[in-house]
């Protein structure tokens, strides 16, 4: 399976910016720090488990329900 | 409205205090940011400072050096004066105990009730925050990842030096000295903000991946499943026994987009490789190489100045490993130069936050 891992960085960037890009834009920039680099997954990365449970922890941090 | 930097070289805190005070007699100060040489006595200073100013917000931090209008300094303290026009609201919050805990959710809350919105809804354009902690802490990490997950307004600032002693570093407020312990202010400007990051370094074409590491010492064991000083001399095509020699010229980098986020090295240890912040396991970093620290920072102003119009004052954050580079060079005349149209201050820092934690970068928050 592939492409879970952009959707769920997708949400992630969208709700907890309501659509505002600077926020946006921010929000990628925090999860670099967080060690997800949102440039390196497309809709065909495959589902790596390991990186999507990474991108579970990062939106409770975050405070986003995906 | 009005902002004014000034300072003093005087010795004795008594006398420095006094310096500072003459120079800001007629002012009328509502807010006074400093930054001061670690060889003045911390508490004798920060209450000096305190007493000498009444009720006025007052904050600062110990330095590595001190940099105003114009010149980089040693042994001085340079503090920058906001009058009431300057600012509209401003509230300081100090955050104790930092190496053992990160907990934010106290000055969070007073934040809260001080501007009567949360941190997660106030506005980022009207609001910024500076960021003061103790140099040797090793946790401004954690910091500015709980910050920027309960906020959006951006936290700039540096961590606090001791002029290469590397024994003991501060923060300033209320009249106090404290160590191991960050220092978190809220301000309103009147007129607006804006911030500069500048670090003198391109990317090049050679990426390393951290593949084992010990986050909590900020080492890397290995990058690409190879020991991690190993895989830096060859990226970098030199030999083990001198990748150290490398480290100011050659850090490492986060890419994203146009921005890069150093790392740079401390030490190697056996062949694990020391930084001084932290990357973390599965992080892609690229070799960087260094580029001019006084033309690219004077283009970086320069672009803001007239993408703004006008600045009113300028704060650098700026890293003990660029000052080292600018002395090494003979370039501090140069650096300070930069800054002399503009009431400016900074300190050398022991890291810089904008984000995250970051090395080898000035973070420069503007007053427009």
């Amino acid at each position: 399976m592939a492409g879970k891992i952009k959707s769920i960085i997708d949400s992630i960037v969208n709700k907890r910016s309501n659509g505002n890009a600077t926020i946006a834009t921010l929000t990628k920039s925090k999860m670099v720090m967080k060690g997800i680099n949102p440039e390196k997954y497309t809709s065909t990365s495959e589902d790596d488990p390991v990186v999507i449970e990474k991108l579970v922890v990062l939106a409770k941090e975050l405070n986003v329900n995906i | 409205m009005n902002i004014k930097s000034v300072y003093s070289e005087k010795s004795s805190v008594n006398e420095a205090v006094r310096e500072i005070q003459k120079q800001l007699q007629d002012f009328d100060t509502k807010m006074l940011i400093y930054f001061a040489s670690s060889n003045y006595d911390a508490d004798l200073l920060s209450s000096a400072l305190g007493a000498g100013f009444g009720s006025i917000t007052i904050f600062g931090c110990s330095t590595a050096g001190e940099i105003i209008s114009g010149k980089m300094l040693k042994n001085s303290i340079v503090a920058m004066a906001f009058d009431s026009q300057s600012i509209e609201d401003v509230k300081v919050e100090i955050v104790e105990y930092v190496k053992s805990d990160c907990d934010i959710d106290k000055a969070f809350n007073s934040f809260k009730e001080h501007f009567q919105i949360s941190m997660a809804e106030l506005d980022y354009n009207q609001y910024v925050g500076i960021i003061l902690v103790d140099g040797l802490s090793g946790c401004e990490e954690k910091l500015m990842d709980r910050i920027g997950d309960k906020t959006n307004i951006t936290f700039i600032g540096g961590s606090a030096g001791d002029d290469l002693k590397f024994t003991k570093t501060y923060v300033y407020a209320n009249g106090k000295a404290y160590t191991d312990a960050a220092l978190l202010v809220v301000i309103k400007p009147t007129s607006g903000f804006d911030i500069i990051k500048t670090q003198s370094f391109k990317a090049l074409d050679k990426k390393l991946v951290a593949t084992k590491v010990n986050t909590e010492a900020r080492e890397i064991i290995e990058f690409d499943n190879i020991p991690a000083v190993q895989a830096y001399s060859e990226a970098l095509g030199v030999a083990v026994e001198d990748a150290a020699n490398y480290f100011m010229s050659n850090p490492v980098g986060l890419i994203y987009g146009d921005e890069i986020y150093v790392r740079s090295p401390q030490r190697i240890d056996g062949s694990n490789m020391i930084f001084y912040c932290n990357i973390l396991e599965g992080m892609e970093v690229s070799i960087l190489e260094s580029t001019d620290i006084v033309n690219d920072t004077k283009q970086a102003i320069q672009a803001k100045l007239k993408e703004l119009g006008k600045i009113s004052g300028m704060i650098d954050f700026h890293c003990i490993l660029r000052t080292l580079e600018l002395e090494q060079k003979c370039q501090t005349e140069d650096y300070g130069k930069i800054l002399t149209d503009i009431p400016a201050i900074g300190f050398s820092t022991y890291g810089e936050e904008y984000i995250g934690h970051i090395n080898q970068t000035s973070t420069i928050l503007v007053f427009k």
